[in-house]
């Protein structure tokens, strides 16, 4: 009984690690665009999830959205610093349809929240024929 | 007036961090001095702490049976270097000769004779002194355009992000210009060098000088402080080699970014027996157009020895941090991601 209970505060210890030290893990102050990002896009009762895999290599971002069969790669970002707290980021992105046909992606969003570790990027995405407002956060 | 008295609190503040005892309000008094002083970065006129200045002439450099320089105690004495707090590495930027770039003399002494006029503004209004002007400021750095906004960004929320804060390592030079006692070990039987900090959270450095390359690709592990490789030019001089950091760390307070493509190449040598020169060019092409040097002294001192110190006990400044968005840092969030509603601050 003493056993089982000491095994279950461990869980709970181990829960609580697992929560908590992914924030600490996370820390990143180079690029904020760098990094892994997730969230959705698209009309609120059927969003399309979203993952960012970005680098910097010294000269540009690069990346995929959504990595695997249905990868989209990025073309090109571009910052605007004007707002030192909201920086403007533009990402174009190509894609491939159901049918494998190529489907670019625009996004125009904000960059805020830069110092924190849950920093955070939102603002419209239009794929194909289609458009919505955008949220993701760094992992 | 309300800028200082945030820049108050956030010292105040960082005092709370950095242990909270007498020992750290000295050293952030000196570090005003090492900061905005003109001589900081020259050599042992006063860019060091008070506390571990020695007064009275040179004595000679220290060295081991082999004649190459001894960078700690004289056996049978006791002694530790004293390093001074550089807030701000954008003004010690060095030329090719050692001395400070002409326009950051200049920039220190304009900011110098407007608080001899009682204009009290150089550090505050970002001016000459190596206040919070921003990237602006320092139009001798090398910036890239993103490492600009985010050095303005940093400027502009006073540091509030700062890692260090978070009782998190510093990286790189900021090992060196963070207020607390070091000592560093030589041990040439094991061909290496071992350097222990007292602050930055307890840590310890160590500088192979076995011969060996850098580890590749997924062998070298990024890490806070990288990795050090050590050689000898001549007998006076000890130059390091560091790579491999993460991104986990600022260059200094004020938030100079870099990335993990930093490169640091550290020249250290011991002039007399109370002063340590510090020497870091900083090679980051994923944050700076090109590489700068940076230099200060480190001063002796004499009879001291490394206390402890850990950041992390009652670090109360955790608790209250918040966002840009208002929302705790470490503590529960309404939902990661969303803006809750009043949007920025």
């Amino acid at each position: 009984m003493k056993s089982s209970m000491h095994a279950g505060m461990r869980l709970v210890l181990v829960l609580i690690l697992a929560i908590a030290v992914p924030s600490i893990a996370g820390a990143q102050f180079g690029h904020p665009m760098k990094g892994q990002w997730s969230g959705e896009w698209g009309p609120k009762n059927s969003p399309n999830r979203l993952l960012l895999n970005l680098d910097w290599d010294g000269k540009e971002i690069t990346g995929l959205i959504n990595p695997g069969a249905n990868q989209a790669v990025v073309k090109s970002v571009t910052f605007d610093y004007t707002n030192p707290t909201a920086w403007g980021v533009k990402i174009t992105a190509e894609g491939k349809d159901a049918a494998g046909k190529p489907v670019a992606i625009s996004v125009d969003g904000k960059l805020e929240n830069l110092g924190a570790y849950t920093k955070l990027f939102h603002g419209t995405w239009i794929e194909g024929a289609k458009k919505g407002e955008f949220t993701v956060t760094r992992n | 007036m309300k800028s200082s008295l945030r820049t108050a609190l956030v010292s105040a503040t960082a005092a709370v961090v950095f242990a909270s005892s007498v020992w750290v309000l000295g050293a952030q008094e000196q570090g005003n001095g090492a900061q905005g002083g003109a001589a900081a970065a020259g050599r042992g006129q006063g860019g060091g702490r008070g506390r571990g200045r020695q007064a009275g002439p040179a004595l000679p450099t220290p060295r081991l049976a082999d004649g190459t320089v001894n960078f700690g105690r004289v056996p049978g004495e006791k002694g530790v270097w004293s390093v001074p707090y550089i807030t701000n590495m954008g003004m010690q930027l060095v030329g090719d000769d050692g001395q400070p770039l002409p326009e950051i003399a200049q920039s220190r002494q304009q900011a110098a004779a407007a608080r001899g006029a009682g204009g009290g503004g150089g550090r505050a209004a970002g001016g000459g002194g190596g206040g919070r002007g921003g990237s602006k400021s320092e139009p001798w750095m090398p910036w890239m355009p993103w490492s600009a906004a985010m050095y303005d960004y940093n400027s502009k929320n006073e540091s509030k992000y700062d890692p260090e804060g978070y009782c998190l390592p510093p990286g790189g030079p900021r090992m060196m210009a963070t207020p607390y006692q070091m000592e560093i070990i030589q041990m040439p039987e094991h061909n290496r060098i071992v350097m222990i900090f007292e602050g930055a959270t307890h840590v310890w450095r160590e500088i192979y000088m076995d011969g060996r390359k850098f580890p590749e690709g997924d062998l070298l592990n990024p890490t806070y402080l990288g990795y050090s490789i050590g050689r000898w030019e001549g007998k006076d001089t000890l130059v390091v080699e560091n790579t491999g950091f993460n991104e986990n760390s600022w260059l200094d307070y004020f938030g100079h970014p870099h990335t993990d493509k930093m490169f640091v190449t550290e020249r250290w040598t011991r002039p007399s027996k109370q002063t340590l020169h510090y020497q870091a060019t900083v090679n980051d092409p994923g944050a700076y157009t090109k590489p700068f040097t940076i230099a200060w002294d480190i001063p002796w001192r004499d009879g001291g020895e490394l206390p402890e110190y850990i950041c992390q006990e009652n670090n109360r400044y955790l608790n209250r941090l918040e966002d840009d968005f208002g929302q705790p840092i470490f503590g529960p969030r309404v939902q990661p991601g969303i803006k809750p509603a009043g949007g920025t601050r």
